[in-house]
């Protein structure tokens, strides 16, 4: 075998090794960037806790766990109508969330919640001329605490505590591994166009990865939405199972947004391939 | 020259579509063998998560009590009536199965398999871990005071309870009554090999607050068919 028939055979192999690994990169760089958009982004949690009425959920929660109490302790549902309906959910539940993201203590406020309480309490008691003995102060305050825990516990999300965990630990980290995977791709796809002696070469190895890219993005939210395994997900609460379901549901649509760009760039580099190869073979 | 062109221009158009799909089916499996190792935690923790459907978040509650006559829990022959297990519906948790009364007390409330929010709320609920009536065991039921249970301070020696379930109806005496710290875990013999039932609710009645107290009320049973879990 020639040198110059040696040479065609191996060019194809390498180029389509290099359009796979920008394919490869283009997937890695696609789920860096929905993670960064959805995981790791504060305002994407608030936004899917506002779309998906976890705050209207929660207060309502609050108010039927804390009737649930009052119905051990001798108070009405009225009670606490009154009493949650001052419970300002949404700032409770944004601060908890931005501790998280900034790293700062978790630690959901209690103390203002109990004093609220104990003074609702001693109104009750004298608007309805409850006689002292019938309001013991121990099990007043048994009352107040075991209603500060539900609370709290109301207002945690579950298994947020860990992700967050992950979310400050790995931020930097993420940030640079898609500096790092963008450059990559630019890279790849230079050492491609510029190695290429033929332009619509350059043009067919770039739309391999693109296209590879493309598929390997898009099969994500195809898995998971044909497995529909994200409704089936047992959750505590009403609240958090719309938080959850929202959460991923527009999670999965960013894949699909990703998915949707690198198709327009494949299909754009098909375009300009067949306009380059039509050029060639008319030349 | 014209051959060379076609052959060209078909070998290239199928690349366009197997390249990407070979490509595609490599990233997976290669992303799959890095990922797994590493994520396998979080995937063994996430099947804990995924139920067979959708989740039910309804406070509503199933009912499954259909009242039967009073002469059905016993024979012809004034012996205690045997219900073969299989021949009867097992309340599931937060079931209505039942409801519990005692006249005497002004008691008459659904009885709830299972002691949860949802159950005290709309009645008294057996503890999911004793037994429903007819098993020949431990009964415990637990009550607010301030509802379904208040009339518990009323409850005397010698005063009859009576359930009724969709198998049988049951009837107990109430033998004893006692105050007890809410940590007193001696209180109630769930191992008992004889059919009693325990009532408990909060103490003292009345008070506003969580008390730290209990009131239990024992009963010894009267009469009600036995289940049989043989059949």
């Amino acid at each position: 075998m020639s040198d110059s028939k040696r040479k065609s055979h191996v060019k194809p192999v390498i180029y389509g090794f290099l359009s796979f690994m920008l394919g490869f990169v283009l997937f890695a760089l696609s789920i860096c960037l929905v993670l960064r958009f959805t995981f790791f982004s504060q305002d994407f949690m608030l936004d899917s806790m506002a779309n998906s009425g976890y705050y209207e959920m929660v207060k309502d929660e609050l108010g039927d766990k804390l009737k649930s109490l009052g119905h051990a302790s001798g108070l009405p549902d009225e009670f606490f109508d009154e009493f949650v309906k001052k419970i300002d959910i949404v700032n409770v539940e944004r601060n908890y969330v931005s501790s998280f993201y900034t790293g700062s203590s978790t630690l959901v406020d209690t103390n203002t919640f109990k004093q609220d309480m104990i003074d609702a309490i001693n109104v009750y008691i004298e608007e309805n001329n409850i006689d002292k003995e019938k309001a013991n102060e121990d099990s007043i305050l048994y009352l107040v605490d075991e209603a500060s825990s539900i609370y709290v516990k109301t207002v945690n999300v579950s298994f947020f505590a860990v992700f967050a965990n992950y979310i400050n630990k790995l931020d930097t980290p993420l940030r640079m591994v898609t500096i790092g995977l963008a450059a990559a791709a630019l890279v790849i796809a230079a050492i491609i166009y510029f190695t290429n002696q033929f332009k619509h070469r350059r043009y067919r190895y770039i739309t391999y990865g693109l296209g590879a890219g493309f598929l390997s993005v898009i099969v994500i939210p195809i898995v998971v939405f044909s497995s529909g395994i994200i409704p089936k997900v047992n959750l505590a609460t009403r609240s958090l199972y719309n938080l959850f379901v929202g959460y991923f549901n527009s999670m999965f649509m960013y894949f699909w947004i990703f998915a949707a760009i690198l198709l327009f760039l494949t299909v754009i580099c098909f375009v300009v391939y067949l306009q380059k190869y039509n050029k060639a073979v008319g030349n | 020259m014209r051959k060379h062109r076609t052959s060209h221009r078909s070998k290239g158009g199928k690349n366009f579509i197997i390249l990407p799909i070979i490509f595609c089916v490599l990233i997976i499996g290669i992303s799959t063998a890095i990922v797994y190792p590493s994520a396998y935690s979080f995937i063994s923790m996430a099947r804990f998560l995924i139920s067979d459907g959708e989740k039910d978040f309804s406070t509503g509650y199933n009912n499954i009590f259909v009242p039967v006559e009073d002469s059905e829990g016993e024979n012809s022959s004034g012996e205690r009536k045997i219900v073969p297990m299989s021949q009867m519906e097992f309340p599931s948790y937060g079931e209505q199965f039942g409801e519990l009364i005692i006249e005497d007390c002004q008691i008459e409330a659904k009885l709830f398999f299972n002691d949860g929010d949802n159950e005290l709320n709309n009645g008294v609920g057996v503890f999911a871990g004793s037994f429903i009536p007819g098993y020949g065991k431990t009964i415990l039921v637990a009550g607010h005071n301030n509802t379904y249970f208040n009339g518990l301070k009323y409850a005397k020696k010698g005063q009859k309870v009576k359930i009724r379930t969709s198998y049988g109806n049951y009837v107990y005496e109430i033998n004893e009554t006692k105050i007890v710290d809410k940590s007193d875990v001696d209180a109630c013999n769930l191992g008992a090999d004889y059919e009693n039932l325990v009532m408990y609710t909060c103490y003292p009645f009345d008070e506003l607050g969580l008390t730290p107290q209990r009131y239990f009320v024992y009963a010894k049973f009267v009469s009600g068919p036995a289940l049989d879990d043989k059949n």
